[in-house]
């Protein structure tokens, strides 16, 4: 296989709900803890940014042992949103970082006014280039999903959180509804700029020899290339109904994978899981969507975004209808 | 009593891929035989995440996390300690066919490539001075005491090795433990080599005349480890556990190998570890 590299020309750079990136890679929330564990691996400032993971108002400890398990082309979570909290986040992770990284921060709260409250603290910050909220943590007892799952409790949640900053703001959707796309309708009406989707499926595993759950949460969220197909179907469907911006999320391990989410109507992507796999992964995806531009004509990469067609040569999208 | 907490220097992992230079049983087990371009180094008692099988054209999805494995020899240690820093270096991995990943991690032939990242967590502190080290291994945990031994010899301690198994052929790696300057003490459940019992048995009879200075290092299953930390906690003689949580990354991100601490709350495996001061472990909440 012949090594491609991107030719001058090919502009890499996306607007995603109004934050500039250099190309349209970044990294998933609780996969990319506060960017500087990935330093050894990967130049931070070479791809579009990261999301971090999931903050607290307060310092939050995890579920206890075992929080993961292995299941076909994926995995099983439950770590339960463990964080340093919005103050060590603020004095102590950012300030780690290399001047040229996008961050974007990700709330988590039990109630509306928590999440507001810490939107309103980070994106004061001038290197925190946006705030996405995680209405879709599967395996919280409280707080996170109960949001993602009730349009009005979402409505509620976007809003609050609205009134509370100016700064570009992401809502995190679960997959773990009926209609993904009336949510994000419920995003767009609220005033939010844009969606990433999606979270983790809710799922479980058992080992059968101690017949017990394999996670001491019993539920957790799946993640990793079993989750591809349906994020790519929900992103889809997400691009048919809002206008909004969509970042799409779910199992992105190739180039290839990131792209199909850009044709499908995603503006941006996050690599999660893969992350683990291999922390070069971001990197090596940003270059193969450049070069797959290239090599198909696209001058901007921009271009690829919902730009589906169908076995007539035309566009499939119709955003925002 | 004062300690020296000499944290062993770590090196920046690197993520690569490594060429197999072989694969080969070693009783119950495999030793597999890397060369790695650019390696850092590693302390002992560090670890690599390899990935779940021989690198082909496409990226493998199932089964899909890469294996935690203790880096077993590391020829590195030894060019350093001679002066020199070579691009390639080899190092070994000990392990054991328990499941789908190591099952296709046996069947790597040589020249294939496997991925890698590493050296990963904090290894074992080599102190200076003490008369004695009691090293407790049991089962594929005798891999993370290798370099251990070796290190702790050459410091001028007293090394005594302790291995546990079920049989002999589960005592893998003996043969390079035999070539240590230290004196092993094999332990096996059917008797088949040492004598038969758990390898807590003679840890009993040297911890019962132990000078205050003696460290034990162990190992191996939960309840070998555990056993081994409270015999020596009950002499007040200092222990350092490696764990083998289950993990995704190896390098803190993931938050899936949090081990309880006994003040509340978690340590990482991957990162604080895998070797811990026994006291600061809760056994009772590690599955």
């Amino acid at each position: 296989m012949s090594v491609r590299t991107n030719r001058e020309g090919v502009d890499e750079s996306v607007d995603l709900a109004g934050i500039r990136l250099r190309n349209p890679v970044l990294t998933a929330s609780g996969t990319f803890g506060y960017g500087t564990e990935f330093a050894p691996f990967l130049d931070l400032e070479k791809i579009g940014g990261f999301v971090a993971k999931s903050l607290t108002l307060e310092p939050r400890f995890g579920n206890p042992p075992p929080r993961i398990a292995e299941t076909p082309s994926g995995m099983l979570n439950a770590i339960s949103i463990e964080n340093v909290g919005v103050r060590a986040f603020l004095e102590e992770k950012l300030p780690a970082l290399p001047e040229g990284v996008v961050v974007i921060a990700s709330a988590f709260g039990t109630e509306p006014s928590a999440y507001a409250e810490l939107a309103a603290r980070v994106t004061e910050h001038p290197r925190v280039a946006g705030i996405e909220i995680n209405a879709s943590c599967p395996h919280v007892k409280s707080g996170g999903i109960e949001f993602g799952q009730d349009p009005n409790l979402l409505a509620e949640l976007v809003r609050t959180v609205r009134s509370a900053t100016q700064a570009p703001l992401l809502v995190k959707l679960s997959p773990n509804v009926t209609c993904i796309a009336d949510m994000a309708k419920v995003c767009e009406a609220e005033g939010a700029d844009g969606v990433s989707l999606i979270n983790a499926v809710q799922a479980m595993e058992v080992d059968v020899e101690t017949r017990r759950p394999v996670l001491s949460n019993v539920l957790g969220g799946l993640s990793g290339p079993a989750i591809r197909p349906i994020a790519l179907r929900m992103v889809w469907q997400v691009a048919q109904a809002v206008r909004i911006p969509i970042c799409g999320v779910g199992g992105i391990s190739s180039a290839e994978d990131a792209i199909k989410f850009l044709l499908c109507g995603a503006t941006a992507i996050q690599v999660g899981t893969a992350n683990y796999l291999d922390p070069t992964a971001a990197g090596r995806i940003a270059r193969g969507i450049a070069e797959y531009a290239d090599r198909h004509g696209f001058e901007r990469v921009a271009d690829l975004t919902g730009a589906l067609e169908n076995a007539q040569g035309e566009t499939m999208a119709k955003s925002g209808e | 009593m004062v300690a020296f907490q000499t944290q062993p220097e770590t090196q920046t992992p690197i993520r690569g891929l490594a060429r197999v230079i072989s694969n080969q049983p070693d009783g119950n087990g495999f030793k597999l035989r890397l060369e790695v371009d650019d390696w850092p180094g590693s302390s002992p008692g560090q670890f690599l995440m390899l990935g779940a099988g021989a690198v082909t054209g496409a990226q493998r999805q199932d089964p899909l996390l890469p294996r935690p494995m203790a880096v077993y020899r590391d020829a590195s240690i030894a060019a350093s300690a001679a002066a020199t820093s070579p691009s390639k270096s080899s190092i070994e991995v000990l392990y054991r066919v328990v499941g789908r990943g190591t099952t296709l991690i046996s069947e790597i032939q040589p020249e294939q490539e496997i991925s890698l990242v590493g050296p990963l967590g904090q290894g074992f502190a080599v102190e200076p001075g003490g008369a004695q080290a009691l090293l407790v291994g049991g089962g594929t945990g005798i891999a993370s005491l290798f370099e251990l031994a070796n290190a702790l010899a050459a410091s001028g301690r007293a090394v005594t090795v302790m291995l546990g198994a079920r049989s002999e052929p589960d005592l893998i790696g003996l043969k390079d433990f035999e070539t240590l300057n230290a004196e092993i003490v094999c332990m096996t459940e059917d008797g088949s080599r040492g004598a038969k019992g758990l390898v807590t048995v003679p840890l009993v009879e040297r911890l019962a005349d132990a000078a205050a200075d003696t460290i034990v290092y162990a190992c191996g299953p939960t309840p070998m480890m555990r056993a081994a930390a409270e015999l020596a906690e009950a002499e007040n003689i200092r222990c350092y556990v490696s764990l083998e949580n289950p993990m995704a990354c190896g390098f803190g991100v993931c938050l899936g190998c949090a081990a309880p601490r006994r003040e509340g709350g978690f340590s990482l495996v991957c990162r604080q570890g895998p070797v811990f001061e026994s006291s600061e472990i809760d056994w009772e909440g590690l599955p």
